[in-house]
């Protein structure tokens, strides 16, 4: 290899007639078969010699290429003269188009070289729960280099790390980032373990076995080694989330905030790269007009709520300088609330978001609109729609709850009601009696987002009325970002991600299918369930997946499921 | 469909194979002759081998390299021994040259145990005495210095510059007229004076000969002298294709009688020196009297590596005239009327035309048992008759009326097709590729059919008018069949007349013949070791043509696993071999930048033909025989006319190698194909 690459370069900066081989190749030659220190005289003559028989084997070589009507020179017309001249050609060096050199210089030494890659041999096992730390086993990525990773792609190329973190490294992150962005083709292949596993808690985390389903999130939340199925869990609750969202599925909605939540609260894993995300789903189960089939009767509140901590949560772990995530949430949040028409549901979830941010951003964003919320509240309470009245009494109490902290640092003691009343109109009294209260009870917290993280999950969960009225709305099956359908719009170049179980014996098992348009499903072996290839943007492609992923996709895997 | 070729009743040409090679006797003698004889005869690595092969046989001992038996021979190849006495004559030839070469095949018979052929040899020589003497002086040293002895001299390495100089001196101040025609003696003497600094180890001074005067050279030789550059040692200098060239024979130059003497008395004022010997020994004059040639008339014949060919060799008398056809004319008048009766009168008396011009006797036509044809079978009339018919209907295509064209694309043959060919009515089209397939499409809505069982072509009606429908498997019936059979590259494809019979070549030395009917091989002739650049079908079937990496032509007949003839003279590859319409001749093609005609009857070279400045891809005869066309890399067409070897146009508007000529039936048109970068 080393030959051929350096006459190749010499020859494309030389005139032909001094095209020699260089001295420095016969030397490393020597050193890589244990001839130490050639001396230049020696070099000079082994390079002569070489050089005069390369050359007239590419003599011989040309005619090959002349006789296959070709005009550029192929290895293979190489091996071909090196076989009339009775000599074993080397075997194994093809080449199509051009041979890959690889250049390399260091230690004043400037070497060509064919790179072998690696093959990466994914080996990723779980034993009750806890990943086992053995050879096949890529250690997990610590935290820390997950985040270096994210925020400085080009740092880890500098760093010297374990060669086999960097290759774990290349593979997971700077493959998809690096080649997604030459070519649109990129295939992500998880073990077959991994596709169990991704399997299995998918569905405990959206099924109806609420055991199973702590299980699942307690796997989510606690685990480590993760990182690998990281993007595929967040395309699982975005796909999700834009669905029920549209289906106005509250209780799937919550079970997918609650995995979002799992994943935040792994400590393992970093998931700035995600955030694109996670962030609209969240922020869609916050100010949403409406996430339930009843507005009036179900608690989409909590949801708000939740999700509303969620985003705190999530500005608080990834904000940075860069992606500038806090500013652009507070924005979203603060223009839903100016907004002249905005619904009730909506500003509710805004105030509940941006309470939820701190003190800091309530005051600056929500103390303003004080007013003008109070004269809506008002208004609201005396029409006649009940969920009108719900809604107003919930964003009342909501107020009360979060700008009463604020307000008892902002104002001096005397706390007179009519101060307030002016100032805030038909909130006012309210508000005066909850400072009053908030001053008697001095080691009451701010709404804090501690307390929003301790907030145990099931404090929000529906009431058991819904969990039994979900089932019936949707068989359980949901296409995702099925063209023009179900979310209205067909993302192209997106991943599939499908999930399946088995139809007929476990009908309580919901089973989500998302698929999204210009991309094949193929199922690569028996044992593997599917593997996710995205494909061009081919318009035929297209058509055919409308018409068939239910066949290739459902029927396939389920062979896979069946051995496993 | 018999696994041989119906053309029973032929005798072969002779019985013993190969009979002739250029008027040797053939290989399969006894080994002291073979030896002698190849000993006189130039490089060509197959004769070597077979030589090898029969010192084997000998003693059983393999002689050590095939390529030193091969440099054995520095006598001009094929030329007619007449001939060469009378250039010796001229250019002052030692006797003693012939003397090196034997005793080389001493030294090799010596070295390889070989005593009974030496002796013999010895023998026959008759001057061993002086053999024995004379070995002394030549030493036992490595076979390269025996072989390239000549070029050992003691003199001093720093005059060659200075004589070389001196000389490109002489050729500028020499008159106008006499100026061109001298100046063809420069490369050679170029290169031999590089060769001998080279040899006698002034490794220095010769690279520094190359750098100073190989701007000087004509630029059709700069290719040559690149690759003699590589040459910068002694060792390098055996083995080494263009050195055996080089070394291997002599230069032509062709000049006036005046301009020799005008050199001559140059070369006798400089007194001595390397230049002078290198014209004695190395170049050989062929002398003319008349008016000296301009610049460009040299230069377009000037470029192959043997220099020009000598006039002589081309004063042989050859049939280029086209066979008498058989008769024919009952067929066709029995056919005509049998399918449009009463048809105009008019047309008739059209249709008589080309018989009665084929009735006629042309003085230039071969007698038709100059060489032993197959003999027509009735299919074969038919045929003909059809094509004659098909001629009648034809219109006569002129520069304002040409003919359309119908190309082919070949998808996704990702740069590994090699070879591609039309049968002769158009119906078939084979290709072969660099990964060993041969495949033939059918590019009628005729489908492709095997033959039937033999069980099944037993119970046909042989009586039956459609028994040739009928003996065909319908099932089978496909647009496209593929061929397995090579282990390399397929380089050439050629259809047998009646389209049943395909041959193939390719890179792994094998030519193949294959059933059309059938669709297996029939037959793989293995006589080429290297790879077989091209094959072609005899118009008539049964013979046909192949030239290799070996530096030969060979000529075969179907029912011979061995070749009839064997044409070696060629300096380097023969990239194409092509049959002329007779069937008397054989034109080839080579790297060496010259085309050779070989009369098939004797193996003779009868025509040399250089002009080219790069190797020769394509040669094709004009339909009426007299015109040669030929083209290759050098982006150039000529035409020659054979009658008397000259060139008669040189078409030079291509920019790229040209791959294929094809001249139109009646011979007005001529079209060229060159390479495209797509």
């Amino acid at each position: 290899m080393i030959l051929d690459s350096t006459l190749l370069c010499k020859m494309t900066t030389d005139t032909p007639s001094t095209v020699y081989f260089p001295l420095e190749s016969v030397k490393i030659i020597g050193e890589s078969i244990g001839i130490q220190s050639v001396s230049d005289e020696v070099a000079k003559e082994v390079s002569e010699d070489i050089t005069f028989r390369l050359k007239n084997i590419l003599q011989d070589a040309t005619k090959f290429m002349n006789h296959g009507k070709r005009k550029k020179l192929s290895v293979l017309d190489f091996d071909q003269a090196l076989q009339i001249k009775n000599i074993e050609p080397l075997y194994g060096i093809t080449s199509k188009e051009h041979i890959p050199f690889r250049f390399a210089s260091g230690g004043g030494r400037e070497l060509h070289f064919i790179e072998d890659k690696e093959i990466e041999i994914a080996h990723w096992l779980a034993i009750e729960g806890v990943q086992p730390s053995i050879p096949e086993n890529p250690p997990p990525i610590s935290k820390n280099l997950q985040k270096k990773e994210s925020v400085d792609p080009a740092a880890k190329l500098s760093t010297q790390i374990d060669k086999r973190d960097e290759k774990h490294i290349h593979g997971r992150g700077m493959k998809s980032i690096e080649t997604v962005k030459v070519k649109q083709l990129a295939t992500h292949e998880l073990s077959a373990e991994q596709q169990l596993y991704y399997k299995e808690i998918t569905e405990a985390c959206v099924g109806s076995d609420e055991p199973k389903r702590g299980e699942a999130l307690h796997s989510l939340a606690f685990d480590p080694g993760l990182h690998q199925m990281v993007p595929r869990l967040c395309t699982f609750i975005a796909e999700g989330v834009r669905v029920n969202v549209v289906q106005k599925n509250l209780a799937l909605l919550i079970y997918l905030m609650r995995m979002a939540k799992a994943l935040l609260d792994n400590q393992t894993l970093y998931l700035e790269k995600y955030l694109h995300e996670i962030v609209p789903s969240v922020m869609s189960c916050i100010v949403s007009r409406q996430l339930c089939l009843k507005p009036d009767m179900d608690n989409h509140w909590a949801l708000r709520d939740f999700a509303a901590r969620l985003i705190s949560q999530i500005c608080k772990n990834y904000n940075t300088t860069t992606n500038c995530l806090q500013t652009r949430i507070t924005r979203v949040f603060s223009r839903c609330l100016n907004a002249d028409k905005t619904h009730l549901s909506s500003m509710y979830g805004a105030i509940a978001g941006l309470s939820e941010l701190g003190p800091e951003v309530s005051k600056a964003l929500v103390l303003p609109k004080l007013r003008s919320l109070s004269e809506k509240i008002e208004q609201c309470l005396e029409s006649t729609s009940t969920f009108e009245k719900n809604a107003v009494s919930h964003i009342k109490g909501l107020l009360l709850k979060n700008v009463a902290p604020i307000l008892k640092l902002l104002r001096n003691p005397p706390d007179l009601v009519q101060d307030y009343k002016n100032e805030y109109g038909y909130l006012g009294s309210h508000l005066q009696i909850a400072v009053v209260k908030a001053r008697q009870a001095t080691s009451s917290t701010t709404t804090s987002i501690s307390s929003a993280a301790s907030a145990p999950l099931k404090a929000i969960a529906p009431p058991t009325r819904i969990i039994q009225h979900a089932p019936s709305v949707s068989q359980r099956t949901f296409v995702v970002n099925k063209p023009a359908a179900a979310a209205g719009q067909a993302q192209l170049g997106q991943k599939v991600i499908i999930m399946t179980s088995k139809p007929a014996s476990n009908q309580s098992s919901p089973s989500v299918v998302s698929t999204s348009s210009p991309l094949t499903v193929s199922v690569a072996q028996a044992t593997q369930k599917y593997v996710v290839v995205s494909a061009p943007n081919q318009p035929q492609i297209k058509q055919e997946i409308k018409e068939e992923p239910m066949d290739t996709s459902m029927m396939s895997p389920q062979q896979g499921l069946d051995i496993l | 469909m018999s696994d041989t070729p119906t053309y029973a009743s032929l005798t072969p040409l002779a019985p013993a194979i190969p009979t002739i090679i250029n008027g040797l006797s053939g290989v399969d003698m006894q080994p002291s002759q073979t030896v002698s004889h190849h000993a006189v005869m130039n490089n060509s690595e197959q004769v070597v081998n077979q030589v090898s092969m029969v010192n084997n046989g000998a003693n059983g001992q393999c002689p050590s390299t095939a390529m030193s038996l091969t440099v054995l021979s520095p006598a001009a190849p094929a030329t007619p021994s007449s001939l060469t006495s009378e250039v010796k004559s001229e250019s002052a030839e030692p006797p003693s040259f012939e003397r090196s070469n034997l005793i080389a095949v001493l030294q090799f018979l010596k070295k390889n145990n070989l005593k009974g052929t030496e002796d013999l040899l010895r023998r026959e020589s008759g001057f061993f005495d002086e053999i024995e003497d004379s070995k002394s002086g030549y030493g036992l040293e490595s076979e390269t210095s025996t072989i390239f002895s000549t070029y050992k001299n003691e003199g001093d390495p720093t005059e060659y510059e200075e004589t070389y100089l001196n000389l490109l001196n002489f050729i500028e101040r020499s008159l106008d007229s006499y100026k061109h025609e001298v100046s063809q003696v420069l490369y050679p003497v170029f290169v031999h004076m590089y060769l001998e600094l080279v040899y006698n180890g002034h490794e220095n001074m010769a690279i520094a000969f190359l750098e100073r005067f190989s701007p000087q050279q004509e630029d059709y030789y700069q290719e040559d002298i690149l690759s003699l550059s590589l040459v910068t040692t002694r060792d390098h200098m055996s083995g080494y294709q263009i050195m055996d060239n080089f070394r291997g024979s002599q230069f032509n130059v062709r000049i006036t009688r005046e301009g020799h003497a005008h050199l001559k008395r140059y070369l006798s004022e400089a007194g001595g020196g390397p230049v002078q010997r290198i014209i004695q020994n190395r170049l050989c004059f062929d002398i003319y009297d008349g008016v000296p040639r301009t610049r460009s008339q040299i230069v377009s014949t000037a470029g192959a590596l043997e220099g020009e060919a000598s006039r002589q060799v081309n004063k042989t008398k050859i049939f280029y005239g086209l066979l008498k056809e058989p008769e024919l004319q009952n067929l066709i008048i029995e056919e005509d009327e049998g399918e449009e009766e009463g048809d105009k009168p008019k047309k008739k008396k059209h249709k008589k035309d080309p018989l009665q011009k084929s009735k006629k006797n042309d003085p230039n036509a071969p007698p038709n048992n100059r060489i032993p044809l197959p003999e027509l079978r009735d299919i074969d009339k038919l045929e003909k008759a059809k094509a004659i018919r098909d001629a009648m209907k034809r219109v006569t295509l002129s520069k304002d009326n040409l003919p359309s064209i119908c190309f082919y694309t070949f998808l996704n043959s990702n740069a590994s097709l090699t070879s591609v060919e039309f049968s002769d009515d158009s119906s078939l089209l084979a290709f072969g590729t660099s990964d060993s397939f041969v495949c033939i499409q059918s590019i009628t809505p005729a489908k492709l059919k095997a033959l039937k069982s033999v069980e099944q072509l037993n119970d046909i009606d042989k009586d039956a008018d459609d028994v040739l429908v009928r003996m065909m498997d319908e099932r089978s019936a496909e647009q496209t069949k593929q061929l397995l059979g090579h282990s390399g590259p397929v380089y050439s494809c050629s259809f047998s007349p009646d389209r049943t019979l395909l041959l193939t070549a390719g890179k792994d030395g094998t030519i193949r013949l294959w059933s059309l009917q059938t669709w297996t091989c029939l037959v793989v002739y293995k006589g080429h070791i290297f790879p077989v650049w091209d094959v072609k079908f005899c118009q008539l079937g049964y013979y046909f043509a192949s030239g290799s990496h070996d530096r030969t032509a060979r000529l075969w007949a179907t029912d011979h696993h061995q070749p009839l003839r064997i044409f070696s003279g060629h300096f380097s590859d023969v990239d194409v071999v092509q049959f002329h319409p007779n069937c008397n001749y054989i034109a080839s093609g080579s790297s060496d930048r010259s085309i050779r005609l070989w009369d098939i009857q004797n193996g003779n070279c009868v025509r040399i033909l250089t002009g080219h400045k790069g190797l020769i891809n394509v040669l094709i005869f004009s339909p009426c025989g007299r015109y040669l066309s030929s083209a290759g890399s050098d982006h150039r067409v000529l035409v020659w006319d054979l009658s008397n070897g000259s060139l008669v146009a040189e078409l030079i508007s291509h920019t790229n190698s040209i791959y294929c000529l094809s001249f139109s039936r009646d011979g007005n048109l001529l079209v060229s194909v060159v390479w495209i970068n797509v």
